[in-house]
């Protein structure tokens, strides 16, 4: 039984069978070579897949003033085009919303009784978040969205460019979701292994050359 | 002796109808001064002269948030296209550290740096500082001391605006887009009372909308 279409939750659905892009089709830089295995979602795409996000999120959250909030350092890249485009649709249209921004970031450790606990560093005082629309993209959100609760937001939304297909999910769909990818290792597009890749533009599969290579 | 863009005292900008501005600002800006593309054009020539001086050695790009951030971004992806379309490329890692300064008990200037990685990580590195606008420059003067104790291989500074005024330290960043007025100015980034960064193009704020977003 298909479970109700919601154009909110919607994602690109990229299968387990997908084997990506040849590198030679595409411009990488010189230094990542050896390092990847094949492009898994070209850069062009991400970009088209983010103008449509941008154009739900304006259609949901634009009645009220939004506090962008970005979480470094692998969200930087999806949240600058991801504003870019709201801008734009600022700009061409009869209505428009105030936007103002923020950075944290997350630093996550285990307690004695190996709960993941995230610490917010970084970003504003969070109280000025009280009454405001927030969009956030990243990774971890569960305990982020229990944080930010205390502050009384009149709206939380959480966009992530990519989902995980895996096992290991807690159940959580964020609110807008760029593409929904199979349990592998990508990178980047602002996504790392140990620091690298993020200068890179699409989003990658690494190779075990590169994972060797990059290795902490 | 960097090269830049001048943007004269006399300039009074560009009709805000001749470009594409969000309504909401609409009554609150005087003028667009820099044009989004123009600060584009701008920032990928200084992206060729940055690789071109600090090509031989893996790059730390670190950019100063929040108002770096416009330009930091678009930088590094000038960056990421002669890295991708060359024979040669160098790696680039990037962090962001946001930068608060204050005043000590004997009125020199102080600057803390909040954020980022360990500053030991930049040892032995190429180091790429990515501000927004310098004015006095002794937030910069500051933080390079501060950044030279941790023995990178090289640190430059690429700053997008340089403001002409009396009271420059006479610090000049290594890389500059533009060299403006000391006028107040918003947009890319650049905020007031973190109102504008949401604007594509720098523009002269009105004297209106600085009472309007007084904090």
């Amino acid at each position: 039984k298909m479970p109700p279409f919601s154009y909110i939750n919607c994602a690109f659905q990229i299968s387990d069978e997908e084997q990506g892009y040849d590198l030679d089709l595409f411009c990488i830089p010189k230094h990542y070579a050896a390092d990847l295995e094949r492009v898994y979602i070209p850069h062009g795409l991400i970009l088209d897949r983010t103008e449509r996000l941008a154009r739900e999120i304006m259609k949901d959250m634009g009645g009220h003033h939004i506090v962008a909030l970005c979480v470094l350092k692998g969200g930087y890249k999806f949240f600058a085009d991801l504003l870019d485009y709201i801008k734009a649709l600022n700009r061409n249209s009869d209505r428009s919303i105030p936007m103002t921004v923020d950075f944290i970031r997350l630093k996550s450790y285990q307690n004695d009784q190996s709960t993941g606990e995230i610490k917010v560093i970084g970003g504003d005082d969070l109280s000025t978040l009280t009454g405001k629309d927030i969009i956030d993209t990243g990774k971890t959100m569960k305990t982020l969205l229990e944080l930010l609760k205390q502050y009384n937001p009149k709206m939380v939304k959480v966009a992530s460019l990519l989902v995980k297909r895996t096992p290991r999910s807690v159940g959580y769909r964020p609110d807008f979701v760029g593409f929904e990818v199979p349990d592998k290792f990508v990178v980047g597009y602002a996504l790392d292994y140990n620091e690298y890749f993020r200068d890179l533009n699409h989003i990658c599969v690494i190779s075990e050359t590169g994972k060797e290579k990059y290795k902490a | 002796m960097a090269s830049y863009l001048e943007i004269l005292d006399d300039d009074q900008g560009h009709e805000l109808s001749l470009f594409c501005v969000p309504k909401h600002y609409e009554e609150d800006l005087d003028s667009v001064i820099i044009p989004n593309g123009l600060i584009k054009d701008r920032t990928e020539r200084l992206a060729r002269d940055i690789v071109r001086d600090m090509g031989g050695h893996h790059i730390v790009a670190l950019c100063v948030l929040k108002g770096g951030y416009k330009f930091f971004a678009d930088l590094m992806d000038y960056i990421k296209a002669l890295n991708q379309n060359s024979d040669k490329s160098v790696p680039l890692t990037v962090d962001f550290i946001r930068l608060k300064s204050y005043s000590n008990d004997q009125s020199t200037n102080c600057v803390k740096v909040i954020g980022g990685d360990e500053l030991s990580a930049l040892s032995g590195k190429n180091v790429l500082i990515v501000e927004d606008i310098v004015e006095t420059g002794r937030t910069m003067e500051t933080l390079l001391a501060l950044l030279n104790e941790c023995n990178p291989k090289m640190v430059k500074v690429a700053s997008l605006l340089v403001k002409r005024t009396p009271r420059s330290s006479g610090y000049r960043p290594d890389y500059i887009g533009f060299e403006v007025p000391d006028k107040f100015l918003v947009g890319y980034a650049l905020d007031y009372n973190e109102y504008f960064r949401d604007l594509s193009h720098i523009c002269i704020l009105s004297d209106r909308a600085k009472e309007k977003y007084r904090v």
